[in-house]
C-alpha cells in the first residue's frame, strides 16, 4: 500500500530536522542544502514555514520534462534510472512545486525517494508537521487541509500608514490538531 | 589525539577600508586551544589589542568584529544553531559578546570558514556578501534608514534570492545605540554589548551568507547516535510540550511566583498584573505559530499577532521572558499587545529590549522622582505604563532625537549627565542589568559582578538554586556554582549550541564531550572541555584588566544594596555589602586571581600564539 507525504504547515517550527536527516540518510553528509525537502519561511505578510515536499504526481511534470525518459511513476514514487540521466536538470525547473534540487556537488537531481516507504523526516519531526497518510486515505486528508483551512484561516483588516492592509493568518490554539 | 575533523581550518578576514578580503589559515594549536565561537573571538580580540598598544575605539575603524560559529554549529545535534560576535563593546569600552540563534551560524560555516573578522570602514553603508568562495562588499546607500526587516527583503531582493541569512542592524545600529543589537532571520537577535553599534561605525549594513559546503564531520554514525539519545531525552521529558508551546515565556510566573521579576524599574520584583501578560494570556490570545532556531525541537520561539485594538496588525518573533519583563512589568505596562509592539519597534529599530526596557524605566522613575525635569524630556511627561510615551522614548533613542541622543549612549552617559541617576540605573560596568532580580540571592549578585560582559545572565544564571536553596548554603557552594556556571555556559558559546537543553531540560552536558568527540575526531572529557573554557574566562579577565578594569568594577548597582523589593517573597531583601566583598575574595582566591581580581602575571604567556 502506497501512502502519501503530507504537510501541516501550521504546525512547522522551521528548525530544519526534516531537511538535515535526509541529506544524511541519503548522502550521508552533514548538509541540510543536500537534502530533498526544504522549509520555507515568510515573514511577516505573511507568516508562514511550509516544508515542500515531493507530491509524488502520478503524471509527473517532472518526467514529462525529461528528455530521455528516466524519471517514471512506479508504486506511488517518482524515481530517477540513474543510468540514464543526463543531468540537464529540466526536471528541477518543471516540478510545479519546486521540490527538486540541484546541488554543486550532486551530479544528478536531488528527489524524495519516499525513504522506501518510512520517511527519516517524518520519524523525526519534533512537530508533527509532517504526516504519512495511506492512498486511499488521500482525499481524507485533503478534505481535512482544507475543512481546516476555512475554520481556521482568519482575516483582519488594519492600517498601516494610511494604507489598508489585510492579514490572513492560522488561528492555533492549545489543543492538538 | 588530534583534531581530524570538525573544521574547515579557514579564517576570512575583511578589511572593509581597502575593500578587501583574505582567507588565512587556522592552525590545529589554535583549533584545539580556542575551540570556536567566543573562544575565536576572544583570541582574536587579544592579538587585536596588542596590536594597537590596547588603544582601542570600540566605534573606531581598528575595532575588530568577530564572527563566529563553533565546531557543532549545524551538526546534527539538538539546538545547534549558535553564532556569537565578539569585539570590545562600546556599551562598557571591555570584551563583548552577544550571541544569537536561527540558521545564520550555519550558513556561515557552510561558506566553508570558521570564523569571520572585520575591521574598518567603508566608504558608503555596505553590506558584505559572502557567498561560497566568493566575498564582495556591495555598497547598499538605498538601506539607510531601513529597518532590519525591511533591510533583510531588500536586500534578499537585490540578491533576487530567499534562500541567504541576512545578519543586519536598524537604525539604531547606523546611529551607534550603545545597545545596537544584530537581527537575523527577521527576529533573532544578538542583543547585548552593543554589536550594532559597531557594525554601524564600520558602515556596514548587514553580513549576508550563502553557503553550500557540507559540515565536516568525523564519525557521522556516532554523531547520529548519541543525538538521537538526545533528542529522546528531550522529546520525553515531561516540560517538552510546555517548551513548544510557551517558549521562555513560561518563566513570566515562574519569575512572579519566586519574586525575581522586575517590576517598575526593579521598584518591585513581583508584578499585580501577571496574568494579562503570561505565557497563557500569550497562548490563548496572541500566538499563531511557533519558530525554531536551527535543529531544535524545544522551539522556544513564538510569534505572535495582535488581533484588535490600536496594535491591530503587529506580527511580532518573540516575546521571550527578557523582553517581555523588560518591556512590560519594568515599565509597568501590563497590556501585552503594548509589549508585543514595543518588542516589534526593537526590532524594527534595531535596539536590544534588555538594555532599552531598563534605560526606559530608569527614566520613567528619574522623572518620578524629579532627578530629570520636564524639560530633560523634552517637555513631554512619561509615567509608569504610559504606552505612546513609552514606544515614543524608544524611536527617540534610536533616532537620537532631543534626550535619546543622551539615553542612546547608554547608563554611563546617563549617570555622567544626571550623577543622581547613578541611584536608579541598573547596570554593571556600562551594561544594564537583565531581568532576574539578584536581590534574592547574592550568587546572582556575584554573577553579574563577575560576568565579563556586565550585568547580563548569559555566563552564570544561579538564581533557580537559590530558590531552591534559600539561605541554607554556604558561601563556598555559591561561588563554585558561579564558577561553574562561568566554565560550562561560555563553553556552549565556544561550541556554536545552545544552552537552553541543559539548563532548562536538563540534557546533561556529558553528551557535548561525546558531540565534540565525534565531529571532531579528537578525544577531550568534559572536564577537559571546561578548562579550556576557563582559559577563556582569564582571557577575557585579563583583556579587562589591561582596559583598566579591576575589583571595583565587580561591583553591583546601587538599588542592590539599598532599595530592597516592595512586595512578594522577597520583599525587604537586598544583598549586604560585607557578604558580597567576602563572596568576591573567596570568588578571587578561588579563580587564582589576586585580591584586585587581576590574573597572576604570566597568564598573558598562555595566549601568545
Amino acid at each position: 500500500m502506497s501512502k502519501k507525504l503530507t504537510v501541516i504547515p501550521e504546525q512547522c517550527s522551521g528548525c530544519s530536522i526534516c531537511e538535515l536527516v535526509c541529506a544524511i540518510k541519503h548522502f550521508g553528509v552533514n548538509n541540510p542544502k543536500k537534502a530533498a525537502i526544504r522549509v520555507l519561511t515568510t515573514y511577516p505578510h505573511p507568516v508562514m514555514r511550509m516544508p515542500i515536499v515531493c507530491s509524488q504526481c502520478r503524471v509527473p511534470a517532472c518526467a514529462q520534462a525529461c528528455p530521455v525518459d528516466a524519471l517514471r511513476w512506479t508504486d506511488g514514487v517518482v524515481r530517477l534510472d540513474e543510468e540514464n540521466c543526463i543531468s540537464c536538470f529540466k526536471c528541477v525547473e518543471a516540478c510545479p512545486f519546486g521540490a527538486i534540487y540541484a546541488h554543486d556537488d550532486c551530479d544528478l537531481p536531488i528527489m524524495c525517494d519516499m525513504c522506501g516507504g518510512d520517511p527519516e523526516c517524518v520519524k523525526k519531526c519534533p512537530k508533527g508537521a509532517l504526516r504519512l497518510i495511506p492512498e486511499a486515505a488521500l482525499g481524507e486528508s485533503k478534505r481535512l487541509n482544507n475543512v481546516l483551512s476555512y475554520t481556521q484561516m482568519k482575516e483582519i483588516e488594519f492600517y498601516e500608514k494610511g494604507e489598508r492592509k489585510i492579514i490572513h493568518y492560522a488561528e492555533t490554539g492549545k489543543e492538538e490538531l | 589525539m588530534s583534531i581530524k575533523s570538525g573544521y574547515f581550518k579557514k579564517h576570512l578576514h575583511v578589511d572593509l577600508t581597502k575593500g578587501s578580503a583574505e582567507r588565512r589559515d587556522l592552525s590545529d594549536a589554535f583549533i584545539e586551544k580556542y575551540i570556536g565561537g567566543r573562544g575565536f573571538g576572544a583570541k582574536l580580540v587579544w592579538d587585536n589589542l596588542k596590536r594597537h598598544d590596547f588603544k582601542i575605539d570600540p566605534l573606531g575603524t581598528e575595532n575588530l568584529l568577530v564572527v563566529a560559529p563553533g565546531p557543532l554549529t549545524g551538526a546534527y545535534l539538538p539546538s545547534s544553531g549558535k553564532n556569537s560576535f565578539v569585539a570590545i563593546s562600546p556599551a562598557t569600552g571591555l570584551y563583548g559578546d552577544s550571541s544569537l540563534g536561527g540558521g545564520f551560524g550555519v550558513e556561515l560555516r557552510q561558506t566553508g570558514i570558521d570564523v569571520l573578522s572585520i575591521t574598518g570602514r567603508a566608504p558608503q553603508l555596505s553590506v558584505l556578501f559572502i557567498d561560497n568562495s566568493e566575498t564582495t562588499i556591495l555598497p547598499m546607500p538605498e538601506l539607510k534608514g531601513k529597518s532590519c526587516l525591511e533591510a533583510e527583503g531588500m536586500i534578499k531582493e537585490r540578491l533576487g534570492t530567499y534562500a541567504v541569512h541576512v545578519a543586519t542592524i536598524g537604525v539604531a545600529g547606523e546611529n551607534m545605540v550603545k545597545f545596537a543589537c544584530v537581527n537575523a532571520d527577521w527576529g533573532r537577535n544578538a542583543g547585548r554589548t552593543g554589536i550594532g553599534a559597531i557594525m554601524g561605525s564600520k558602515n556596514l549594513k548587514a553580513i549576508v551568507v550563502r553557503g553550500h559546503r557540507d559540515i565536516p564531520i568525523y564519525d557521522m554514525i556516532g554523531l547520529m547516535a548519541e543525538a538521537d539519545k538526545a533528542f529522546k531525552y528531550m522529546e520525553e521529558h515531561k516540560y517538552f510540550k510546555m517548551w513548544q508551546q510557551e517558549g521562555l515565556m513560561n518563566v513570566i510566573e515562574y519569575a512572579n511566583e519566586k519574586g525575581i521579576l522586575p517590576a517598575y524599574n526593579f521598584k518591585d520584583s513581583v508584578f499585580a498584573k501577571h496574568n494579562q501578560i503570561n505565557g497563557a494570556t500569550m497562548l490563548d490570545h496572541y500566538k499563531i505559530g511557533d519558530s525554531a532556531c536551527f535543529l531544535c525541537p524545544m522551539c522556544c520561539g513564538n510569534i505572535c499577532l495582535v488581533k484588535n485594538g490600536k496594535y491591530t496588525g503587529t506580527v511580532v518573533e518573540g516575546p521571550e521572558y527578557e523582553s517581555c519583563a523588560m518591556l512590560g512589568p519594568n515599565l509597568g505596562i501590563d497590556n501585552f499587545a503594548a509589549i508585543l509592539s514595543a518588542n516589534r519597534l526593537c526590532d524594527e529599530l534595531g535596539v536590544d529590549t534588555i538594555s532599552t526596557g531598563n534605560i526606559v524605566g530608569a527614566v520613567v522613575e528619574g522623572y518620578e522622582r524629579g532627578i530629570l525635569s520636564l524639560s530633560d524630556l523634552d517637555g513631554g511627561e512619561i509615567t509608569w505604563g504610559d504606552e505612546d510615551a513609552i514606544l515614543e522614548l524608544i524611536r527617540k533613542i534610536a533616532y537620537r532625537q532631543g534626550i535619546g541622543d543622551i539615553l542612546a549612549d547608554g547608563s554611563r552617559r546617563i549617570i555622567g549627565k544626571w550623577p543622581e541617576m547613578d541611584k536608579i540605573v541598573l547596570q554593571v560596568k556600562g551594561l544594564e542589568q537583565s531581568a532576574y532580580d539578584s536581590r534574592a540571592g547574592a550568587s546572582m549578585g556575584l554573577a553579574y559582578a563577575t560576568s565579563d560582559i556586565g550585568a547580563h545572565h548569559t555566563r552564570a544564571w544561579t538564581i533557580a538554586r537559590e530558590m531552591e536553596e534559600g539561605q541554607n548554603w554556604s558561601d563556598e557552594e555559591k561561588v563554585d556554582i558561579v564558577i561553574y556556571h562561568q566554565k560550562l555556559r561560555p563553553l556552549f558559546d565556544m561550541l556554536g549550541v545552545c544552552r537552553l537543553p541543559w539548563i532548562e531540560l536538563g540534557l546533561s552536558e556529558r553528551h557535548y564531550e561525546n558531540f565534540y568527540k565525534y565531529v571532531t575526531g579528537k578525544e577531550a572529557s568534559l572536564e577537559e572541555l571546561l578548562e579550556l573554557s576557563n582559559d577563556i574566562y582569564d582571557l577575557t579577565r585579563l583583556i579587562n584588566a589591561r582596559l583598566g578594569m579591576s575589583r571595583k568594577d565587580d561591583s553591583l548597582p546601587y538599588k542592590v544594596w539599598a532599595n530592597p523589593p516592595l512586595t512578594g517573597p522577597n520583599a525587604g531583601k537586598v544583598i549586604d555589602r560585607e557578604d558580597f566583598q567576602r563572596l568576591l575574595s573567596l570568588y578571587y582566591r578561588k579563580r587564582g586571581w589576586d585580591e584586585d581580581g587581576i590574573p597572576p602575571a604570566g597568564v598573558d604567556r598562555k595566549f601568545e600564539d
